[in-house]
């Protein structure tokens, strides 16, 4: 591979382009998915691509492929130079520069790739064992996966950027259907690490099974305005469309609810979220971004206080300061956006039995739907779908579901009273939070 | 080795091979798409990319199991190797591996013909449309502050053959234009969102088109400026034509997919020939509507695409099949075995699905509704099959007091149980139209067209900050 992202680089230099830059990954994953005791799907893959970037006279034109011989290379550099000549030049269109040495962080571990096809298969049948075998309300497990990536990215420019690096990880999951009188609710759990080894295949079926039986016998509540605990299932949704809204592209495009707020109280004082590119756990973590930029953490919000933005090159060029590492690519077919890497939600915690103690009325939320629809990270509105559990007189009480909350971002996040004990990472969005408190949000029952 | 390169005899040959050792279904699915897509933000096109993937997959069933392998390489020795993959994970299993030799292929006729290609068209027309939307956004009304345009084309040929002696060759042209504008006064953001996607070619764009759909799209943010918060609570709901299509495919359609009934994950399992929907309720899938962003010839797995009337007059008349779910059931496929690219195995997936019209205007439907929720524009939805319990938020939406439209209500969503959705829809309007969009299900995304004429629903639960 690395050849061919130097003869890319090589070629499209030699055909006049101003600066380029060649993002390349070629990867082998598998996914085993089991239904009743028998593998349902086995799937075996292996996929390569690269894409090149080139600035002409300020103006960025981008193309790729999968296809890796001479001729189709030829293509990719013709079509990206003919790109860059139909996109308006932009004075903050330039590449990385040679800079700071990689991040110091491990994220791939051979046990990963030593384990066998039978392994894979017996770990999905073991996550479909524990939700079975957990209650006899379990009606159904609808999907056990096991699944993993093992991924090389090469990252080569002519400003003198050029890294490599592999990266694994591999998860499982349960989605599971609890039956009772007739009524079906659903309970999903996840666990990831970097190699089989370290999941937890048990742990896994056992949670999906609770969360989806408990739910069994669910009503409406009352419409109200109250205190809600956000689950860190839920809190991580929250959080991921609050992240939109904490990059400088939608501060300096004018469609961040937080710009010009560095330095205010935005959020409860307990509230601490950082981006951690180089946490050891986090699946997002890696030596650098998607432009060559060293991965480090970035402060958002210290004790309710918001301390700054996340910066690819171009965001930073713009500002006159450094990026943060957040060029974040989704894959070779993409060019660089800004985003995330690893969510953080830290602050003084209060064990989770106290939190729901010294709560009188409230709701539990377990599981949120709509979120792509409900929840817009340019308006602030955020109005989804939950099911849970009620909270009575400091206590988990009967389970709801068809239930709207609702609530604008800005106002929920500076109502975050309490952070649980309870922090774990959660693989959509790859972001570790414990459960959250928030006081006053608009429930919509019966 | 390209995809027209690839002979009559190698396909066989990569069928018999992964059936060697057993399985009783073999398939080589084969892919060359090319995209262009372009962004415009700050009133400048900012991205501008395009590119080429190609690649197949071999499939391998055997009772329920299936075996998958890719590669975004087409050669003899990678076709091999997918065989090879899939072949190994069944060793010593059952299946006769009965192969049907391959006749001559058969070529997918387009559901509407692409009269300019857009390929044959200059990048900076396309660039073009994108800054004259902006233009007209901004010129709608001050309060526009920023304004995100896209363009995206993409032509996907690919080869599907199989061992029941399918060959089948299929051309997809698709393009799609997106206006997102973005307004600001005092301190309050909203946005209004605009699309148009078709299985046509460059002939349905211009920069009128463009035009209109951004002032359109501005519009809808700056009216939503002036939005009080939405009510919470049960409520009589008027749901608006063309987006609010979205309520059938959550509420019902992906219920009716194949796969969740046949591992009792749907609540519409068992349900055919009873009551699912109020009498006045029909509604059908429909890949083969001429030209519509859902439609295609043939679907991934080279079976014609058809409609389908899944409810008529009130009862479930129908599942969505794909060709493995068929074979299980005893059941005709229906030409919805979709999925995203040659590195997914096909499920089965709506097309173009609606609500078949009624006949009342939509002036009658809301002058009919003394106090209510009108959902003019949907923002997307999400349904969990099982339970049946799904969710949409609404983009636009309006206060009904006493028959007449009032204020308008922002941050609201709907929530709902499918088949109690479907039983309380109380009147139908005529002005049946299609919207286009992007359906995510298994991690696989495909294009798929929503149908729906303005309808009402007796109550449903709102979910706002308001009172």
């Amino acid at each position: 591979m690395i050849e061919a992202v130097d003869r890319l680089l090589e070629l499209a230099l030699a055909r006049g382009a101003g600066a380029a830059e060649v993002y390349a990954e070629e990867s082998v994953s598998r996914r085993v998915k089991v239904f009743r005791g028998s593998v349902e799907e086995l799937t075996q893959a292996r996929r390569k691509g690269v894409g090149l970037r080139v600035v002409q006279d300020g103006s960025v034109g981008y193309a790729y492929t999968s296809d890796l011989s001479d001729a189709s290379l030829g293509e990719v550099v013709a079509t990206a130079l003919g790109n860059a000549g139909v996109a308006d030049p932009d004075p903050d269109a330039v590449l990385a520069e040679q800079g700071d040495e990689p991040a110091r962080v491990e994220v791939y571990d051979p046990g990963l790739e030593q384990a066998s096809d039978e392994q894979r298969i017996e770990l999905a049948l073991a996550v479909e064992r524990a939700a079975l075998q957990a209650d006899p309300r379990v009606k159904s497990v609808d999907e056990a996966v096991y699944a993993d990536g093992d991924a090389q990215v090469f990252l080569a420019s002519s400003t003198g950027v050029r890294g490599h690096f592999r990266e694994g990880h591999c998860y499982a999951y349960a989605y599971v259907l609890g039956e009772q009188d007739g009524q079906i609710e659903t309970g999903l759990s996840f666990t990831v690490a970097r190699k089989p080894a370290d999941l937890d295949p048990a742990g896994c079926g056992a949670e999906a099974a609770t969360r989806a039986v408990r739910q069994l016998g669910a009503g409406k509540p009352q419409t109200t305005k109250t205190t809600v605990v956000l689950d860190p299932y839920v809190s991580a949704s929250f959080f991921g469309v609050l992240s939109a809204a904490l990059t400088a592209e939608a501060v300096q495009k004018g469609r961040s609810l937080f710009a010009g707020r560095v330095g205010e109280q935005v959020a409860g004082p307990g509230v601490t979220l950082t981006d951690d590119g180089i946490h050891p756990d986090g699946l997002a973590s890696a030596p650098f971004d998607g432009e060559g930029v060293p991965c480090r953490r970035t402060p958002l919000l210290e004790g309710g206080v918001l301390s700054g933005f996340l910066h690819n090159v171009k965001t930073a060029h713009r500002e006159g300061r450094g990026s943060t590492g957040n060029g974040v690519r989704g894959s070779y077919q993409t060019t660089p956006g800004v985003g995330p890497t690893n969510l953080v939600l830290s602050g003084p915690t209060t064990p989770f039995d106290d939190l729901i103690g010294a709560i009188d009325h409230g709701v539990l939320v377990t599981n949120a739907i709509g979120i792509h629809s409900g929840a817009n990270p340019v308006s602030g509105e955020f109005s989804v779908g939950i099911s849970g559990l009620l909270i009575e007189g400091g206590r988990v009480a009967a389970p709801v579901h068809e239930v709207t909350m609702a609530g604008d971002i800005v106002s929920m996040l500076r109502s975050i009273v309490a952070l649980g004990d309870d922090a774990r990472w959660v693989p959509m969005g790859s972001i570790l939070t414990p459960s959250v408190v928030i006081e006053g949000v608009s429930i919509g029952g019966a | 080795m390209q995809l027209d390169d690839l002979s009559r005899d190698l396909l066989d040959a990569t069928i018999r091979r992964a059936l060697r050792h057993g399985g009783d279904f073999a398939e080589v699915f084969v892919e060359d798409r090319s995209s262009l897509g372009l962004s415009l933000e700050e009133g400048r096109v900012e991205r501008a990319a395009g590119g080429r993937e190609a690649g197949f997959g071999v499939r391998l069933t055997s009772g329920d199991r299936t075996y998958y392998s890719y590669a975004d390489d087409i050669s003899e020795a990678d076709l091999e190797r997918a065989a090879d993959a899939v072949a190994a994970a069944l060793r010593g299993a059952a299946g006769d591996g009965r192969v049907v030799e391959l006749g001559p292929v058969s070529v997918g006729l387009p559901t509407a013909p692409v009269t300019v290609p857009p390929s044959s068209v200059e990048t900076a027309v396309k660039a073009g449309l994108l800054r004259a939307a902006d233009e007209a956004a901004r010129a709608t009304d001050p309060a526009v502050i920023q304004v995100m345009a896209g363009y995206l084309e993409s032509r996907q040929r690919v080869l599907v053959a199989n061992s029941l002696g399918a060959y089948v060759a299929d051309d997809r042209t698709r393009l799609r234009l997106t206006v997102n504008a973005v307004a600001r006064r005092d301190g309050v953001i909203q946005t209004g969102y605009e699309s148009l996607g078709k299985s046509l070619g460059f002939e349905i764009l211009d920069e009128a088109v463009a035009q209109d759909m951004a002032r359109a799209a501005a519009r809808k943010a700056v009216t939503m400026l002036d939005a009080r918060p939405a009510p919470s609570g049960p409520m009589a709901v008027v749901m608006g034509n063309g987006f609010g299509g979205t309520l059938f495919h959550e509420a019902c359609g992906h219920g009716l997919e194949a796969d969740g009934i046949a591992k009792g994950s749907s609540i519409y399992e068992g349900k055919i020939g009873e009551v699912v929907a109020a009498p006045i309720v029909s509604a059908f899938d429909d890949g083969a509507i001429p030209g519509e962003w859902g439609s295609q010839a043939v679907d991934d797995e080279g079976a014609p695409t058809q409609k389908t009337v899944v409810i008529e007059e009130g009862r479930l008349t129908g599942f969505l099949y794909d060709g493995l779910r068929a074979r299980e059931a005893g059941a005709a496929q229906t030409g919805n075995g979709r999925r995203q690219s040659f590195r997914h195995v096909p499920i089965p997936r709506m097309t173009t699905t609606a609500i078949a019209p009624g006949e009342a205007s939509p002036d009658d439907i809301i002058a009919a509704t003394d106090h209510g929720f009108y959902a003019k524009t949907l923002a997307g939805g999400q349904v969990e099959p099982a339970s049946g319990n799904f969710v949409f938020g609404v983009a636009e939406g309006y206060l009904i007091e006493h028959g007449r439209l009032t204020s308008p209500l922002r941050g609201a969503t709907l929530v709902g149980n499918g088949i109690d959705i479907l039983k309380s829809i109380d009147m139908i309007g005529a002005d049946f139209e299609v919207k286009s969009g992007i359906c995510g299900k298994d991690g696989q995304s495909v294009p798929v067209g929503t149908g729906q004429a303005t309808l009402r629903i007796a109550a449903m639960t709102v979910g706002g900050t308001g009172s």
